[in-house]
């Protein structure tokens, strides 16, 4: 019976389905997450009769086959990478990307990330670090003494020191665009990486034709629509209950076949 | 005599080439741009001289449900739903030009449009669509044509498919024209692109759940018509046994 192992594809999609979604509902409070979407596809085709067969002598050709598909598989994570909401923490270490961009994270073994999540912190050097103590690319140092921090929308740091009426120009923050953006693997902790499928990055600044611009004081909300994910769960769960249906009936099919004398 | 049983066997038979297409429709509820398979049965006249005659079934062929999928609005400017009967044109990895409904696009790292499962998206001449980097604001209008602030960036091709009930089913929501046959799929202007939707699968869950439980019934009594046989001829032999 390959309905069984039909239905047992069918059941597998459905879980996967099930763990993507969970994954955006668990996410949904995440600074900077993009909700993901499980993509799936048909599998192959066990052509039982060809399309086109001749039917006779004279040339006649039957106008279909029979086709018997063997079930499904998930062909991808589709990530929507649509703008999160913004909420103001006014927190002058949080910026968030209104627009298209990714924030660069030096990461310690000297590779690169990737992230949206634009909480930034101070190490205890007063460099601009992530949430994990990463280095947020260019590395940039605040001076002690300093009372506040502007950053601008192009993303040019500005450090008040002491006294002085005239801010200290520190650096500016770069942003990366990628062709792909789905093709970015997420690494956990809010960065992602690029890969072949991502293709490589462009990096510019803030602002710049192509790039977002950045807003200090706010952050990036995730991007997911708990609606849609807990319809989108419902029609998981119902899926899975009719695949088992169908290992039900194939089940029940076979043991009708076995009680015949 | 013993007809009767294999008639009742091609019932049998029949009842379980349709299990497994409706086991496939159903393992595929959630499969974008996914087109249900039908399977279509036909009597099979067996003449017998000096008596009645009589019919098997046979699995004649299986067509697919071309109808229209709901569209799922999903917001991601990549994501193409078709209203009405167009189909989108793929050359896939092999080289192959086939034909679905599957608008779920991506770029490579390239610029190219592709599926998920990585075949290239045609235009309406049959040549791949790529976009340049660094665009922020990627708009397809109902005609397929692909725009940006920088200006117009191609067209996706929509066909129309006349003989698409023989072509051959690839996977991947993909159809193809079957070998040595004329692929005569025609741009058409009659479709509709619609950006940010994607056409879910057309297979009806109650339809199919009922066709399964259809399924079930027809192969019991398929079952049940085999042992009544069985016990008839069982029985006449004990007839004729005490006779003797």
């Amino acid at each position: 019976m390959k309905a069984l192992s039909i239905a047992a594809t069918g059941m597998l999609a459905q879980q996967n389905n099930v763990d993507v979604i969970s994954n955006n509902i668990a996410n949904a409070n995440t600074t900077g997450f993009k909700s993901a979407r499980a993509a799936f596809q048909d599998l192959i085709y066990e052509n039982v009769s060809r399309e086109g067969a001749l039917t006779s002598d004279q040339g006649t050709i039957a106008p279909t086959g029979i086709d018997i598909g063997l079930g499904v598989q998930t062909s991808g994570t589709v990530r929507l990478n649509t703008q999160g909401g913004f909420v103001s923490t006014e927190n002058d270490l949080d910026v968030a990307i209104d627009g298209q961009g990714y924030f660069v994270v030096n990461l310690p073994d000297g590779g690169r990330a990737y992230t949206r999540d634009g909480a930034f912190q101070l190490s205890a050097e007063g460099q601009l670090v992530t949430m994990q103590g990463y280095e947020v690319d260019p590395g940039v140092v605040v001076p002690e003494n300093t009372k506040s921090i502007e950053i601008n929308e192009q993303g040019v740091i500005m450090a008040y020191v002491e006294s002085d009426p005239n801010p200290v120009e520190l650096g500016q923050l770069s942003l990366a665009t990628f062709i792909n953006d789905g093709g970015l693997r997420p690494m956990g902790n809010n960065l992602l990486e690029g890969t072949a499928a991502s293709g490589d990055a462009t990096t510019a600044n803030p602002g710049d034709p192509g790039f977002g611009i950045v807003r200090q004081g706010y952050l990036e909300n995730s991007n997911v629509n708990i609606i849609q994910q807990i319809t989108d769960l419902i029609s998981a769960q119902r899926a899975y209950e009719m695949n088992s249906k169908t290992i039900e009936t194939a089940d029940q099919m076979m043991s009708t076949a076995n009680q015949v004398r | 005599m013993e007809t009767n049983s294999y008639i009742s066997l091609s019932l049998a038979a029949a009842a379980r080439r349709d299990l497994e297409v409706t086991a496939n429709n159903i393992a595929n509820a959630n499969t974008a741009g996914f087109k249900g398979e039908r399977v279509a049965f036909e009597a099979y006249l067996l003449e017998n001289p000096g008596g009645e005659d009589t019919e098997f079934v046979i699995d004649a062929g299986s067509y697919v449900d071309t109808r229209q999928g709901a569209f799922v609005q999903t917001g991601n400017p990549l994501d193409i739903a078709l209203n009405g009967d167009g189909w989108l044109s793929y050359r896939t990895a092999e080289g192959q030009i086939a034909y679905g409904r599957d608008g779920q696009l991506s770029l490579s790292p390239d610029g190219v449009l592709q599926t998920q499962s990585g075949a290239e998206v045609l235009d309406s001449g049959g040549g791949t669509i790529t976009l340049p980097p660094g665009i922020t604001d990627l708009q397809i209008s109902p005609e397929g044509t692909i725009s940006s602030e920088a200006g117009e960036l191609g067209q996706i091709g929509m066909f129309d498919v006349p003989s698409l009930q023989s072509y051959e089913r690839l996977g991947a929501g993909m159809f193809v024209p079957p070998e040595g046959a004329r692929d005569d799929a025609q741009p058409t202007e009659s479709t509709e692109m619609v950006q940010g939707s994607i056409e879910s699968s057309n297979v009806h869950p109650i339809a199919e759940v009922t066709r399964l439980m259809e399924v079930q019934k027809s192969y019991e009594r398929a079952t049940k018509l085999i042992d009544n046989e069985d016990k008839l001829i069982r029985d006449a032999l004990r007839r004729i046994g005490r006779m003797g």
